[in-house]
């Protein structure tokens, strides 16, 4: 799968608007549920409103009012000629989902990963797999170990002094391989 | 001359040799992020809140700053020599500014931008040092229905003026405001939509946001749908300025300022409308055909000067909205009110009092950053430049590493690194489908403030809503808001009407 060469224009054409009325209706059948969940939030919270009249319950029920309504709102929209004064989104008009794979997964394996083999290894891992994605849709080379060595030099080159510079010099804890606080 | 002796007393403060430093650093850094594409000032004061922790106030407020105005340099760096302008700020800038550039005067540009923005930039400081005491004198007589209504005030311009599609804006500010519920009410202390998680407690952290939003979003955004963006960089000529260039900046340069110091100062924030209307204004003013015939065909001076005094004129006045109501104005604003809410700080009318050193060096720093910024820009332009060679899949990952250091900074959970990740794909999305992200951003800090103040306004009027109509001052505000959601529809309405008549 290559990524997608034709990239909007200004004046998208009819095929182009009716391609959009699926992905536009379930943005707006998310928002429309985010609205609902939230209300279903904002029924256990407790309204006593003092002097006031107003209690913690007060903003969690316009907010999720409100976002019901644009849900709805927007699906309306979707369903009757797209949202409305939209700009033409910038790149190419179709997703290039490996290359967004190898990033999620390097975002992922990070959080999954940094508290136990530290800030330094599991940042340079996210680094090697995001640079792996990004390789990959810019059409660069990408699979050669060397590639993959480089990157990971790179990655290491570049995780380490930051480790160093904010935990050394401003004091913000991240979390090392080791106690010695070098790794 | 009170205002004098405390200027001076903010500028002993500023130039201790650590505080010197952060403003270099802060200006270098900021200079940086503004030309590099893919983070911008927002992002990048983000990234750093987490110094907080340790670093002094007044040196960080110096180091933030710099990051701040610094960026609005260096945008327009990229915007002139790239052909995708960094972020909107720039967008003007870069319509003309590409045209010089191409026809082979891109030293000019950059030499008119550079110096333009300094001279928009340091009168906009003196408007600060003269005004914000005035206005924080004026605001400290301003009671909470006052306060909510100036919020109220503020997300209706961020929301629904500023973008496109208002049904857009206000789902994002209500995204934003929904963010800011999570965790413990500020009043009762009720724990609200954590779902049990107690790393919810808390709440969520703006840095995630800011992060996710504008970082992480970005990275995914590129390696989706824009690997294959073929960007072409012009050639760079060198900065110079003639004497003829020189004649036709100046009064743009001053015209820009006086256009955009007073859009900074309201809390209508962006500087999508003064940069537009700072470049319509001049394309207008053009008399000798020459110069007219530049726009747009090889690039008019008085296009990239203007806009860029505009610019920088409405990003340092936004300052005075957020020192002296607490009021941010734009995404970085929003982000720098919470870096203050980090030590426990909230700009206000008060903070000129209580906290009278820090602001005085704050506005100080201004002026030795705008100083030091002109020497970064204009003889070390070419070292700047060399950035962009960098490759955009490096450049990208890399930007990851600094987005780890910022969300797992703040508080030291894995927990925000997940978290991260999906405000990150809700950011795609948002792009994708042309959502602003600025109200989510202001909703998220302004929201749990504009609540204290709804319901403090609320228990003054004993449950009454009429305390938003019973004093001059609210029922003002109540006009303007009423009048900043109707009259742009009107005006949009009755040519339409003309036309049918």
């Amino acid at each position: 799968m290559t990524p997608g060469s034709t990239t909007f224009t200004a004046d998208t054409t009819a095929a182009q608007r009716a391609a959009a009325v699926w992905p536009q209706t379930l943005v707006g059948i998310g928002v429309l549920l985010t609205g609902l969940g939230l209300a279903f939030g904002a029924i256990g919270i407790s309204s006593t409103a003092g002097y006031g009249g107003v209690g913690p319950n007060f903003l969690p029920w316009l907010v999720s009012a409100v976002l019901t309504l644009c849900g709805g709102w927007m699906i309306w929209e979707a369903r009757s000629g797209g949202f409305r004064s939209l700009e033409a989104p910038s790149g190419a008009e179709r997703a290039y989902w490996p290359g967004f794979v190898w990033v999620s997964a390097g975002l992922l394996m990070n959080a999954a990963l940094i508290t136990s083999i530290g800030f330094i290894l599991s940042c340079a891992l996210c680094y090697v797999l995001a640079v792996q994605g990004l390789r990959r849709a810019s059409g660069q080379p990408s699979g050669a170990p060397r590639t993959w060595l480089i990157d990971l030099v790179t990655g290491l080159l570049i995780a380490g002094p930051v480790f160093w510079m904010f935990t050394k010099f401003l004091a913000i804890n991240l979390p090392g391989l080791t106690t010695t606080g070098w790794l | 001359m009170d205002i004098f002796n405390a200027l001076m007393a903010g500028f002993a403060t500023a130039v201790t040799p650590a505080n010197l430093l952060w403003c270099l650093v802060g200006c270098a850094l900021g200079t940086a992020v503004g030309v590099l594409p893919g983070i911008g000032p927002a992002v990048a004061v983000a990234m750093l809140l987490p110094i907080t922790a340790k670093v002094e106030v007044t040196a960080s407020m110096i180091f933030f700053s710099g990051i701040y105005y610094g960026a609005m340099y260096g945008g327009s760096t990229t915007s002139i020599l790239l052909n995708t302008p960094g972020e909107t700020a720039s967008m003007v800038t870069a319509m003309e500014g590409n045209k010089m550039a191409k026809s082979g005067r891109a030293g000019a540009a950059l030499a008119t931008a550079a110096i333009g923005s300094f001279v928009a930039g340091t009168i906009a400081t003196v408007i600060v040092t003269l005004f914000a005491p005035f206005v924080a004198e004026f605001a400290v007589r301003l009671g909470p229905p006052e306060y909510f209504l100036l919020m109220l005030l503020a997300f209706t311009t961020v929301s629904a003026v500023l973008g496109k599609s208002t049904l857009r804006g206000m789902t994002a500010l209500f995204i934003g405001l929904a963010a800011g519920c999570v965790g413990l009410d500020q009043i009762s202390a009720q724990s609200r939509y954590t779902g049990g998680i107690p790393e919810l407690l808390d709440g969520i952290e703006i840095v995630l946001v800011a992060v996710g939003l504008f970082a992480v979003a970005e990275v995914l955004y590129a390696v989706l749908y824009e690997g294959r963006t073929v960007e072409q960089q012009n050639k760079l000529s060198r900065v110079h300025m003639s004497a003829r260039d020189w004649k036709r900046s100046i009064p743009a340069w001053l015209r820009g300022t006086a256009i955009g110091t007073p859009f900074g100062c309201i809390p209508a924030g962006g500087t999508e409308i003064p940069t537009f209307l700072s470049y319509a204004m001049e394309k207008k003013l053009a008399k000798n055909p020459q110069d007219k015939a530049e726009f747009g065909t090889s690039g008019a001076i008085e296009g990239v000067a203007g806009p860029e005094a505009a610019n920088n004129a409405t990003v340092t006045a936004a300052l005075i909205p957020l020192l002296t109501l607490g009021i941010p104005t734009s995404n970085t604003t929003a982000i720098l009110l919470g870096a203050f809410q980090n030590y426990g700080i909230q700009p206000g009318p008060q903070l000129f009092t209580t906290s009278a050193t820090l602001v005085w060096a704050l506005i100080a720093s201004l002026y030795i950053g705008n100083l030091m910024l002109l020497v970064l820009n204009l003889p070390l332009v070419g070292l700047w430049v060399k950035l962009l060679k960098i490759p955009k899949p490096q450049l990208y990952a890399g930007i990851l590493i600094f987005a780890t250091v910022g969300a797992y900074g703040m508080r030291q959970s894995a927990f925000d690194l997940f978290l991260l990740y999906a405000i990150g794909v809700l950011g795609v999305l948002m792009r994708r489908f042309d959502f602003p992200t600025a109200p989510v951003v202001v909703g998220m800090i302004l929201g749990p403030l504009a609540e204290a103040q709804l319901r403090n306004a609320m228990s003054i009027g004993e449950g009454s809503a009429a305390v938003f109509f019973q004093r001059p001052m609210s029922i003002t505000l109540v006009i303007i808001v009423v009048a900043v959601l109707v009259l742009p529809r009107l005006a949009k309405y009755l040519p339409s009407r003309r036309v049918v008549v």
